[in-house]
């Protein structure tokens, strides 16, 4: 087995402005927010995104203003309202948009998991979704039944980006037995050509081997891995800390303005030179401990 | 007829959506935002469907967020993410494809939907209003509501009442309602569905009319039919006699009170 276990920056290095990259993470929990605080602070731009249910990391890479194109089930702030960031860059036609339903998404990211160019499904027929995107949907019949169809493009992502839970420094992914499953990780992971993983936390190869049926990414899949503990703050990461409600307040109130959401990118994303920079910036690992949760990192 | 009860507009709809539930459905309950969002789209459902089960229909199910079967009868006091982890429930599959296969399965009997923007055909949008590429306002996209209108054959509409929301046509469909421009939703290639009934605060409304268009079906009490009028951008077919919304019993309100909502966490605004 291979080594893969790198600095942040040394994971994203290969990542090139232009690129199509998929997030991961689903509503508050998970995003890898670390990870695109970096790619910020890196300069990376105009990024086609591909995502499921994304919060602060679609939001902040449309604050930077990284974002050429977006492909995504949702784009907003859950409790928190819509994703003000996203909104005004695709109000002011900054960003091309392309939306997918849910049953289309994971469509596309299954044809991309078997090397397919596209998979059907039977959703939005007559749906603005499909009749506004002819280059990514199209209508067939079923050579075998005849029935009516629409293909949907596989979702092909240059580098793929998700934050997991522990893995091991061959790139073992591992989910805790009690979690929040609303997510499609395991699929993303699947369908990635490179894959960058940041986890709360490196445990050995041992741990990981007693309960195989628990990596959810297998290491073979993986390109870089990244201990970056608190790496979905603002957000949570289910099992380990609850989403940072103060700081999530803070993001929006400075998001009302471009002013004041380049203030706050400068302070939390572009001047700390590292996560542990970062940290330190919004309290230190002590005050993120006040977010932790029962089981987890420090149980 | 007993004497006269107090009920707020929510508790109303809660008792009227939950006689809604047949014994055995299975219905998708969306994990919401904040306020009255959240109410219309969260709260209101989940207190409906225990009603349900705790009445008339003990073996109706939900499945909420990727959580099949959670226990509504400790439904979490607040919204942080760990109550939504730690929440018990039958069966978590491993990722939201298995929500989406049961879905394009029509495994669902109801579900619960609201939108910026309602026609008068049942189309939803909550994609974008004015144009998709340069909108007036984006909205958050699309998640599995297109898939509720597609395969679900009871989806309920939840959203109050008013002229910004009511319109003769949406800017952009998300989910096919029941007919868009003149063709019907299986002219454009889908099966039976479409939305059931539009639950909002001042009347409950269906597509029970020859063109499936909407039409009033009852009216809550202290409303008259030029409130429920003068807050729609379009007309909706107006039958000769339009019923007063049936108002909840005694029992349902002590059960919505006492057992189910007792701290308003669900029913707040």
């Amino acid at each position: 087995m291979k080594k893969k276990l790198v600095s942040l920056d040394e994971a994203l290095g290969p990542i090139q402005s232009g690129s199509t990259v998929a997030i991961g993470g689903s509503l508050l929990r998970r995003q890898p927010n670390a990870a695109i605080r970096a790619l910020i602070r890196l300069g990376i731009k105009d990024l086609t995104v591909q995502t499921w249910a994304s919060t602060t990391a679609v939001d902040m890479l449309a604050a930077a203003g990284a974002i050429r194109r977006y492909e995504g089930i949702y784009a907003g702030m859950f409790g928190f309202g819509l994703a003000p960031n996203f909104r005004r860059a695709v109000q002011n036609g900054e960003i091309e948009v392309r939306d997918f339903s849910e049953t289309a998404m994971v469509a596309r990211l299954r044809a991309a998991g078997q090397g397919l160019p596209s998979l059907p499904i039977k959703t939005l027929f007559g749906s603005d979704i499909a009749l506004r995107n002819p280059e990514q949907f199209r209508e067939y019949n079923c050579p075998i039944s005849g029935e009516k169809l629409l293909a949907v493009q596989a979702a092909y992502a240059d580098f793929t980006i998700i934050h997991g839970y522990v893995g091991d420094e061959f790139g073992n992914v591992q989910w805790p037995i009690v979690r929040d499953s609303d997510d499609v990780d395991m699929m993303m992971g699947a369908a990635s050509k490179r894959l960058i993983v940041t986890v709360e936390k490196i445990v050995s190869h041992d741990e990981i081997k007693r309960r195989p049926a628990l990596t959810y990414i297998p290491g073979h899949l993986v390109e870089a891995i990244v201990e970056v503990p608190y790496g979905a703050h603002p957000v949570s990461t289910d099992g380990f800390y609850d989403e940072d409600e103060a700081h999530l307040e803070r993001y929006l109130q400075e998001s009302k303005t471009p002013e004041g959401i380049r203030a706050y990118l400068d302070a939390f994303a572009r001047e700390p030179a590292s996560h542990e920079d970062y940290i330190a910036k919004v309290g230190g690992r002590a005050a993120l401990a006040a977010l932790n949760v029962k089981q987890g990192a420090d149980a | 007829m007993t004497a006269e009860l107090d009920y707020t507009v929510n508790e109303l709809v809660t008792a009227l959506v939950a006689s809604e539930i047949r014994d055995g459905d299975l219905a998708f309950v969306g994990v919401g935002t904040n306020g009255r969002a959240f109410t219309l789209a969260v709260g209101i459902p989940l207190v409906a469907l225990r009603l349900a089960q705790m009445t008339h229909a003990p073996a109706a199910s939900v499945y909420w967020g990727n959580l099949l079967e959670p226990d509504l009868s400790s439904i979490p006091d607040h919204l942080r993410q760990d109550s939504f982890t730690n929440w018990h429930a039958a069966a978590s599959p491993a990722d939201v494809g298995y929500k989406c296969d049961m879905l394009m399965r029509r495994q669902f009997d109801v579900s619960f939907d609201s939108g910026a923007q309602v026609d008068a055909y049942g189309n939803l949008n909550i994609t974008a209003l004015g144009d998709y590429t340069k909108p007036k306002v984006r909205l958050v996209g699309c998640l599995a509501q297109p898939e509720h209108f597609a395969f679900v054959p009871r989806p309920i509409i939840m959203t109050d009442l008013s002229q910004r929301t009511f319109v003769e046509k949406v800017d952009f469909v998300t989910s096919v309602g029941h007919a868009r421009d003149g063709r019907t939703r299986e002219d454009w290639g889908l099966g039976p569905g479409g939305p059931s009934i539009v639950v909002t605060d001042k009347a409950i409304l269906d597509f029970n009319s020859p063109d499936r268009r909407m039409r009033i079906r009852s009216i809550h009490s202290g409303f008259t039919l030029d409130d429920v009028l003068g807050a729609m951008s379009f007309r909706p077919v107006v039958p000769d006699e339009i019923p007063q919304t049936p108002a909840p019993n005694a029992e349902q309100l002590r059960l919505i009170r006492e057992k189910i909502d007792p701290r308003r966490v669900l029913l707040k605004v």
